[in-house]
């Protein structure tokens, strides 16, 4: 849990201690860069040339059919007025708020649960993990049976107690929680497994001292295993917060973004003007919010955990 | 453990081997396209199966007369067809010959998706007076053609002969007329054929609104069917021309007539609940509604008719639109059959136009009842079909030779009606006035029609 | 005192069962009802076992509907990207790791940074790319932004390369071995735990992505399973029985990978974790 330049610094000094045998800097170069040349080579075409045409397709009106038109900022306010662009981003943090810190504190409730010894324990522990694999358009179209308000498990289920089930993946206040649930199933598991290396590396002489100077379960909990844990939190939380922003596959086979507009989050929007409206500019100026938002994001977590985690045991 | 890695990683290398050798065959995957020597294979897309029974007789006729040509008929479904065909052509594999909608076509001709085929049709001889004149307008732009009309159809009314026979009304009048202040005709005669669970009608004192049985018909957010005839009617309309940058759909007429459709129809219980009839108060649900018996009317398409004539409940028959102030006026609609501009072999796709175009080839969709013909000729045989099985779809033809409106032309159309609907679903629902519905319509229709200028 | 420790075995015990319910079941009825006729799954239950058990549902969609080919296009992209992307990672995070040239950290760097960028950035422009290079709807779109190495990848293999201990190579070096030779005799061999990592992550990967093959393929013959899953389900909405057959297609192999490689998979998690 070294910052790069302090792996690079090892390595370098690792490689300080042979310098002199083997080839000279500019050898090492030549060979270096015939090993890097495919991953270059990929990166630049596939990824970084990529993100300057998004830029610059942004200040453009195209269809692919017609030649393209400049347009300036005209697609960002257009984006805003006319495409949804600010309900869209609504219904996404809506979706991440209710996601996000739902599926970790389940996630590190269960590696709590299940940190201990004991087949029964290991053999859940790994079903935990069986649907991180699981495509997620598939799981979509099964989520779409099991909560089909005629004939889904989930309806069926409630009519044996009594209880008329709404309509779920049809309803606007049901859909976009649906989504959510799915995702959490699909993730929650793996996200566990996290949580529970991190609770592995945290030596138990701590819990044995803190219990001796009279600490609760509940002190222990808040004063050494939550703080102890912010690395993993950290790291949880960030992937977790850029792969549900720009959640897709499940919005795209349950609902389509709908019914009406109630779980249109930002890739779905993106989709429609990109792939079915053939708007590219409004498409890729779209994209950029969203590249903003999640970049937002992502700098204030790592500036709030920053001075608030303990890398080394001391 | 290192053993069984082993194993397994040549078993791997032997299917990975196995699997890279299949996709070869599919060479088209790696963006080689085959010359294939003498048979010309032309794609021909549509979405309706129905009518592709009747498409597979005639096309079957053309190969016999064109042996070197092969045609596969390929279903492409309705909602995904606008940007599924565009995509393919961007990709340089779209179908060589397919079905086109008017809502489509504004973005297909300005974007050149679409061949222009006024020389062929020239060339060819093929005389455009034998089409009616505002189908052959409905695929023109700027004087050049980008397809030939190929069927045609309008809205009326079916009705429920069983139930309208209860009420003593043997024969639907033909003659009704409605105005946006007082309803008109029309509006006496929904009221008589509106029926409480007592069995009194709108027009009795004692008729209870609360428990309605039977609805007159329903007045849902639909251009074509609802309320693009009736903005018509009234000296409105939804483009000022084909083409236009700025729509005319939020006009003093329009806001007018669609106060008569939602305000005064509703309060005069005639119609459905806007929030029984689908979402945005659209028609997803009057098809079942009308086969249950629920509403004596369904304002829509010839298209219908041949799921109607399926129906085991009862008889159906037909009359024309009410008249309004400006005379009878339906929408008028008519598809045709486009060919991609990148086409590998226009030669041949042509060959395929020219003879879906045709009056031989017309022949056997309209005698079949399928659609009714482009060629005002052979309407008599649509005429028959239906005639033969109990149904006389006169007031279709009848509407088609008087006024008629054509389905609005404009780029980004598509897309634009479904955020049309979405504006004045509110209004169908009762939440929202006329006038703010149009107002958010027109911006958004507005700004559609006029983003790729 | 015993009874209190039996009653919060108990209740653990259950709490574990309803766990690994919550996570089975939605397979285990998915695989009953591909088995059942369409009026089964419509009238009985989803936890009843089929009374008219059938292959059908699979017969139909294998036959009838392209499923074949989207399994064999999908499996062919996933062997081929895979394969590129482990190869060519591996030789790029050996060079960042092991060997010591002017411009390395700088390079990294840059290879981090496009780890923030957002898939969806680069859909539409490789999109534009794709199209204008006549390479829509072809297999190569399917792999090319891939199986040249990501930075992901990169950066996974460069961690495990750099907590390998260092003699081995530098005795190689001294000996006068080329870097190559050093990759293939060396590295490759201690590199077995995230070769393997590497290549289940690129499976994972390949096998249930859909953005971008939903966009850049648009034909039958060149889709991969889950654009034609997602296809098939919105044009045959509500034949559950066909549609949930199509789902397991995709499913299956994805469980029979994961009973056989779930040790991996478990470890990626160290490795990855201990990255931050």
């Amino acid at each position: 849990m070294t910052t790069v330049a302090a792996q690079s610094a090892e390595v370098a000094q690792i490689d300080d201690a042979r310098a002199g045998a083997g080839g000279s800097p500019r050898r090492a170069r030549m060979t270096a860069l015939g090993l890097l040349a495919p991953s270059l080579f990929g990166v630049t075409i596939f990824l970084a040339i990529p993100v300057v045409l998004v830029i610059i397709f942004s200040f453009l009106r195209w269809n692919l059919l017609t030649s393209p038109q400049w347009v300036g900022f005209g697609n960002y306010v257009d984006i805003f007025r006319h495409e949804g662009a600010g309900h869209a981003l609504l219904v996404t943090i809506y979706y991440v708020v209710i996601n996000i810190p739902v599926q970790t504190v389940l996630a590190l409730g269960m590696a709590m649960l299940m940190n201990r010894r004991g087949r029964f324990t290991a053999v859940v522990r790994v079903l935990c993990v069986l649907p991180y694999l699981a495509t997620p358009v598939a799981m979509a179209v099964v989520w779409q049976w099991v909560f089909d308000p005629q004939t889904g498990v989930v309806n069926t289920l409630l009519h044996q107690v009594g209880i008329t089930g709404p309509d779920w993946l049809s309803s606007s206040s049901w859909a976009l929680p649906v989504v959510v649930f799915a995702n959490i199933w699909q993730y929650v598991g793996y996200n566990m497994l996290f949580f529970l290396a991190g609770l592995q590396a945290i030596p138990p002489q701590v819990y044995e001292a803190s219990s001796i100077d009279g600490a609760t379960t509940r002190a222990q909990f808040l004063h050494i295993t939550l703080p102890l844990l912010r690395p993993t939190m950290l790291f949880v939380l960030v992937t977790g917060f850029i792969g549900s922003f720009q959640v897709f596959d499940s919005v795209y086979v349950m609902t389509q973004g709908g019914p009406g507009d109630a779980t249109t989050v930002m890739n779905q929007l993106i989709y429609q003007n990109g792939f079915q409206g053939f708007r590219i500019g409004a498409a890729s100026a779209l994209s950029v919010i969203l590249f903003l938002v999640i970049l937002l994001v992502t700098v204030s977590q790592f500036s709030y955990f920053r001075n608030r985690t303990t890398y080394e045991m001391v | 453990m290192t053993r069984r890695d082993r194993g397994r990683r040549q078993v791997a290398a032997i299917l990975a081997t196995a699997l890279v050798g299949l996709t070869g065959c599919s060479a088209a995957g790696w963006g080689v396209h085959g010359g294939g020597g003498g048979k010309v294979h032309l794609t021909y897309a549509l979405w309706d199966p129905y009518q592709q029974v009747g498409y597979q007789k005639s096309i079957s006729l053309f190969e016999k007369a064109h042996p070197n040509i092969s045609v596969t008929i390929e279903q492409v479904p309705y909602n995904s067809y606008q940007s599924k065909i565009t995509a393919q052509y961007i990709s340089r594999n779209a179908p060589d010959v397919f079905w086109v909608n008017t809502p489509w076509l504004g973005d297909w001709i300005k974007g050149k998706l679409l061949l222009n085929i006024t020389d062929r049709v020239t060339r060819a001889g093929i005389a455009l007076d034998q089409y009616y004149p505002s189908l052959v307008k409905l695929h023109e732009s700027d004087g050049q053609l980008f397809g030939l009309p190929k069927d045609w159809d309008t809205i009326a009314l079916y009705y429920n002969k069983d139930y309208l026979a209860k009420l003593g009304i043997t024969s639907a009048p033909r003659d009704l007329r409605w105005n946006p202040t007082d309803g008109g005709t029309f509006l006496q005669f929904l009221k008589r054929i509106t029926t409480d669970t007592r069995g009194h009608n709108a027009l009795d004192p004692k008729f209870d609104s609360n428990s309605v049985k039977t609805y007159a018909m329903a007045s849902t957010n639909d251009l074509q069917a609802i309320y693009g005839d009736y903005f018509a009617m009234n000296g409105g309309s939804i483009l000022p021309a084909p083409f236009a940058t700025t729509s005319s759909i939020d006009s003093p007429q329009n806001r007018q007539t669609l106060t008569f459709l939602t305000n005064v129809l509703q309060k005069a219980h005639v119609v459905v609940p806007g929030g029984q009839t689908g979402p945005n108060g659209g028609s997803d649900n009057i098809e079942t509604l009308f086969s249950e018996g629920r509403t004596a009317l369904w304002q829509t398409g010839d298209w219908q008719t041949n799921s109607l004539s399926q129906l085991s409940g009862f008889k159906v028959g037909i009359i024309p639109l009410p008249a309004g102030p400006k005379g009878r006026i339906s929408v008028f609609n008519g598809l045709t059959d486009g060919i991609v501009s990148n086409t590998p072999h226009p030669e041949e796709a042509w060959e395929l136009v020219q003879w879906l175009a045709s009056a031989q080839s017309q022949k056997i969709l309209g005698s079949g009842g399928y659609v009714w013909p482009a060629i005002k000729s052979l309407d008599p045989l649509f005429l028959d079909y239906w005639k033969g099985k109990g149904i006389d779809v006169s007031p279709f033809l009848e509407e088609a030779s008087g006024d008629t409106v054509s389905f609005p032309v404009a780029t980004g159309l598509a897309e634009a009606l479904k955020n049309v609907t979405t504006a004045l679903g509110p209004v169908f629902l009762g939440k929202a006035s006329a006038t703010d519905g149009l107002a958010s319509a027109r911006t958004i229709l507005d700004y559609r029609i006029s983003y790729f200028k | 005192m015993r009874s209190t420790i039996v009653v919060r075995r108990s209740l653990y015990y259950a709490a574990l069962v309803l766990i690994a319910l919550i996570f089975i079941t939605p397979y285990l009825f998915a695989v009953m009802a591909a088995f059942k006729p369409l009026s089964e799954i419509n009238s009985d239950r989803a936890w009843n076992l089929p009374t008219h058990f059938t292959f059908d549902n699979f017969k139909s969609i294998f036959q009838q509907y392209d499923f074949g080919t989207y399994l064999l296009n999908t499996a062919a992209i996933t062997v081929i990207l895979t394969a590129g992307q482990v190869s060519f990672s591996l030789m790029g995070a050996y060079a960042f790791a092991r060997i010591r040239f002017p411009g390395r950290d700088a390079l990294f760097w840059g290879f981090l940074m496009m780890l923030m960028v957002p898939n969806v950035v680069t859909m539409i422009p490789l999109y534009v790319m794709m199209s204008k290079a006549g390479l829509t709807n072809t297999y190569w779109a399917l792999f090319l932004p891939y199986v040249f190495g990501t930075p992901y990848t990169i950066f996974l293999m460069r961690q495990y390369l750099l907590s390998i201990p260092g003699e081995t190579i530098e005795a190689a070096r001294l000996d006068g071995c080329s870097e190559l030779t050093i990759l293939r005799k060396i590295i490759v061999p201690m590199s077995r735990p995230i070769i393997i990592t590497a290549t289940i992550i690129g499976v994972i990967f390949s096998w249930n992505n859909f953005l971008w093959p939903l966009i850049a393929t648009d034909s039958n013959k060149q889709q991969v399973l889950t654009v034609g899953i997602a296809n098939f389900n919105s044009n045959f909405v509500s034949q559950w029985n066909l549609v949930l057959a199509g789902s397991l297609v995709a499913l299956i192999p994805m469980v029979i990978m994961f009973v056989l490689f779930q040790k991996h998979i478990v470890n990626s998690v160290n490795l990855a974790g201990a990255s931050r």
